[in-house]
């Protein structure tokens, strides 16, 4: 999910091309997509609950999102976290939330807006200096964003430790 | 001491992110003159390569942005993707604040560790990260119910002017309350109970006609569906 395809878009091309032996995968390349910033406007809280104000890619994501039973969100490291491009995706999620606030772990969150949401995997090519902090200070923030999502994250992939296969196969299992 | 402050909200003037710079800044012009300091907003994407070459060039850095999904907003990560790295900020002196809606700071914490590893990743001084919770919807409230935050935004202005860091001890009392204790989990409830802790949200909902589309499951009823 950078700029111009490369060696990490070709892994996960190749890791579709797995999943798909066994699974209905929708593979979606952000940098081809038009998605736009949220803007905070709120009104997929209280003007159209549950539908964005910006028209673009982003419809057929939530629908694709919200008829899956697994996620996987990959991205290279930049600057020590996912890309801006897979951040600026799932800041649109709120979307899919209510905003009125709810007690979970003993910690306010926004309450669930559907019955469920999908577990994610996060899969990860590190950058040159990249170090174990960075991996965990990153598995962190998206356990807190599953906790946020009422889901969980089941799982961190890097593409140097592991091959498309045995994603394939840590995916079968989940 | 020169001083830019980088607005990372995507509400840009309009935002809660601006409102408490406005007090950081009556505070900091209370010591420093006026043609020190410069506010630069990251949503004003025209203005990327002149807010790339201000941060170069800046002295003292302030970067405020509301928590957006646990981190910082998209386009607050896009302009850090472009800042350079090795030598050239190594004279900087870079600090955050990150605020958000709810009402305890544990919910940025997470992304404050982010925080301090990316200005060592740049190569600068890291000045810490001032958290606030409870600050969504402050624009809407009377000014006496924000008369305690924007006064320790003011003192954090202040001190800021004079010592060019964050005051530890305003820091500190702004954080809390990390997380609820059982005093404040009671009192959460009978808020909730009461429909008050929602109340900002319900008001919203009716006042835009929405109230009754408040549940609208716009994508349940596309489940299994070939996209």
């Amino acid at each position: 999910m950078q700029p111009e395809p490369n060696g990490f878009s070709i892994y996960v091309s190749d890791l579709t091309r797995r999943l798909q032996k066994d699974h209905t995968v929708n593979h979606f390349q952000l940098r081809e997509m038009s998605i736009s910033h949220c803007t905070g406007c709120w009104a997929c809280w209280w003007k159209t609950p549950g539908i964005c104000a910006i028209k673009d890619d982003m419809d057929r994501i939530f629908a694709t999102i919200m008829a899956s039973e697994f996620l996987i969100f990959a991205s290279p490291i930049m600057r020590g976290f996912t890309s801006s491009l897979l951040k600026r995706m799932t800041d649109r999620l709120v979307t899919l939330l209510h905003p009125y606030i709810i007690l979970n772990n003993g910690e306010c969150h926004h309450r669930k807006r559907y019955e469920r949401y999908p577990d994610f995997g996060l899969l990860l090519e590190k950058e040159h200096d990249t170090d174990n902090e960075d991996i965990e200070i990153i598995r962190d923030i998206y356990d807190r964003f599953a906790l946020n999502f009422h889901c969980k994250q089941r799982i961190v992939w890097l593409t140097d430790l592991h091959k498309t296969n045995e994603i394939a196969y840590d995916t079968n299992n989940i | 001491m020169t001083l830019t402050i980088f607005n990372g909200s995507p509400r840009k003037h309009k935002s809660n992110s601006t409102l408490l710079t406005e007090h950081f800044l009556e505070g900091f012009h209370s010591v420093q003159e006026r043609e020190n300091v410069r506010v630069c907003y990251l949503a004003e994407t025209r203005m990327l390569q002149e807010n790339l070459e201000t941060f170069k060039q800046s002295e003292y850095v302030i970067v405020i942005f509301p928590l957006y999904t646990d981190c910082m907003p998209g386009l607050v990560k896009e302009f850090f993707e472009l800042l350079p790295v090795k030598d050239s900020l190594a004279t900087l002196k870079l600090g955050f604040v990150v605020q958000s809606g709810f009402p305890e700071s544990n919910h940025s914490i997470y992304v404050e560790r982010y925080l301090k590893k990316l200005a060592q990743r740049l190569n600068c001084s890291y000045l810490g990260t001032v958290i606030k919770g409870g600050v969504e919807g402050i624009r809407s409230m009377p000014s006496s119910m924000n008369k305690k935050v924007f006064e320790r935004f003011y003192q954090l202005g202040v001190h800021f002017a004079e010592n060019g860091e964050f005051s530890g001890e305003i820091m500190e009392k702004m954080k809390n309350p990390v997380k609820f204790n059982s005093m404040g989990l009671i009192i959460f409830r009978f808020l909730k109970l009461a429909g008050l802790v929602d109340y900002y949200w319900k008001t919203n909902l009716k006042k835009n006609g929405a109230y009754h589309k408040r549940n609208n499951k716009p994508y349940s009823n596309k489940i299994n569906r070939q996209l």
